[in-house]
């Protein structure tokens, strides 16, 4: 479903992707692992289109990105963002229905849907009227999870998601995913440090490390991936291929 | 190698400002044009007329009135040298429309508006609002830029108006309570001196110090750094704009309309 070719971006002398090639098949689960400022994120944004590749090609089903009307492109995605990102001037429910408000779908209508999504993710009904910045740290990743599959996308992007967090809200968030994503059918892709996350989440793995894709395989082979950066990284050693400052 | 290194770092200098104009540039008629093409996100537009508009009356209406009052004192006290403390009315009104009145509501909404606007979206764009905006299939300069541009454009001009008549009240009022001029010859003086031109300028002024003022904290929000430190050079970096631009306007603007 999601093809990338030779993708390549650098800021200034810092390349972070360096000719990816990777695909990702309709309705699964991929989680992209790697360090901090390794260019996860700007994988997941040269996809969605917020920032633009130096070079390479991005494929939907086929179809070249660049060809595809921005609003109908988007109009397929969801996003979770690492700080949720929920519109603080908004209340709960109405950043839940945004997109179905644009679509001019009657108020009464949205805010219902709005609290049937927010019960999906296990919030009541009274959070729908408050501010974003009354919720706390959990209760904002699970509204902004409720934005994010709201609109029932065909592909949902999750940017850290239990970034933050405490393990056992973490394991909340893990769980939600991984049912959103399997009652939507969607196709996920998740970038994430938490290995708790990827071990729930993930069908398929890749670590991302010097604007490279590394590895990549099932989750079940994770554990005997023979890969020296994979090892490293999964077991958090400070030795290895990846250096590590101190 | 000692000359050619001022000289490099000039011409990156001149090359990065000229870029910089061509971006603001684009950006300018950008959201120009997304005031003429739907859709229109009417509860933005609502809102910002509110903030911009509604919300801006209390501190222009009181610093016209001290305004108005002080220029009064000052004008009479100025004029007692020379005998002409008559003209009091008619230097009031003249001072507040063709000038003070525009300038100051200017200035005060580079320091309301322009600082909340840079400010809000500058934090939008630090924890990713933006870009959930854009996830959303939502154009930030439709949902943001245009509302908040559009409502400068009309709502500064009637808020010029209002200070303008705030201010006039603020001299008459000094005057007649504590200058001995009397309410009635006054204020027929004060409507008899002006003219429609004065009235125009005013409020022609008032559009475009409105339509800077929301541009700019727009285009610094929009183009802010990270964190804390981004939103808040982004803020004071839009009001100092936004001012040195509404006085620079304004110079023009007074060449363009009362140039013999």
């Amino acid at each position: 479903m999601i093809e990338l070719r030779g993708l390549t971006k650098s800021f200034g002398a810092n390349t972070v992707l360096n000719g990816i090639d990777l695909d990702v098949k309709r309705g699964e689960s991929l989680v992209v692992i790697g360090g901090s400022g390794t260019g996860k994120s700007v994988l997941l944004k040269c996809i969605l289109g917020l920032i633009d590749p130096d070079s390479g090609t991005i494929r939907i089903d086929s179809q070249d990105v660049t060809r595809i009307p921005r609003q109908a492109l988007l109009s397929r995605f969801g996003m979770l963002f690492q700080g949720g990102a929920l519109f603080d001037s908004l209340p709960v429910w109405q950043n839940v229905a945004f997109r179905q408000l644009k679509g001019r779908m009657p108020r009464a209508i949205a805010k219902a849907h709005a609290i049937e999504t927010l019960a999906r993710v296990g919030l009541p009904a009274r959070t729908a009227d408050l501010y974003p910045a009354e919720l706390s740290g959990g209760m904002q990743k699970r509204a902004a999870l409720a934005r994010a599959i709201a609109a029932q996308p065909e592909v949902i992007f999750f940017d850290e998601p239990t970034a933050g967090l405490d393990p056992i809200m973490a394991g909340v968030i893990n769980d939600l995913i991984r049912e959103a994503v399997t009652d939507l059918g969607a196709t996920a892709i998740t970038i994430t440090h938490d290995m708790t996350t990827v071990r729930t989440v993930a069908d398929r793995i890749t670590l991302l490390h010097g604007g490279l894709l590394r590895w990549v395989g099932a989750v079940a082979d994770l554990d005997q991936s023979g890969d020296a950066y994979v090892d490293q990284f999964i077991h958090g050693r400070s030795q290895g291929p990846i250096t590590a400052l101190r | 190698m000692i000359l050619v290194s001022p000289l490099a770092r000039l011409g990156h200098w001149a090359l990065g400002l000229l870029a910089g104009i061509g971006r603001f540039s684009t950006f300018t008629l950008d959201a120009i044009s997304h005031g003429i093409r739907p859709p229109f996100h009417g509860r933005e537009i609502a809102l910002a007329f509110l903030q911009i508009g509604w919300l801006s009356l209390p501190v222009v209406g009181l610093t016209a009135l001290f305004t108005g009052g002080a220029l009064a004192l000052q004008i009479y006290a100025g004029g007692n040298r020379f005998g002409a403390e008559a003209v009091v009315p008619q230097i009031v009104a003249i001072g507040m429309v063709r000038e003070l009145g525009p300038v100051l509501v200017g200035l005060m909404i580079a320091a309301r508006v322009t600082s909340s606007i840079a400010a809000e979206i500058a934090t939008m764009k630090v924890t990713e609002q933006i870009d959930a905006l854009v996830t959303l299939s939502t154009d930030p300069m439709k949902y943001l830029v245009l509302p908040r541009v559009l409502a400068g454009l009309l709502c500064v001009p009637a808020l010029v108006a209002v200070g303008d008549i705030i201010g006039v009240m603020g001299g008459w009022l000094v005057a007649t309570e504590r200058l001995g001029f009397v309410s009635a010859p006054y204020l027929r003086n004060t409507i008899n001196f002006l003219e429609p031109l004065d009235i125009v300028s005013s409020l022609t002024k008032g559009a475009v110090f409105g339509f800077l003022a929301t541009l700019m904290g727009c285009w610094f929000g929009l183009n802010s750094g990270r964190g804390a430190m981004g939103v808040g050079r982004a803020t004071k970096g839009a009001v100092v704009a936004a001012a040195v631009a509404i006085l620079a306007a304004n110079l023009i603007l007074t060449e363009a309309f009362f140039s013999a």
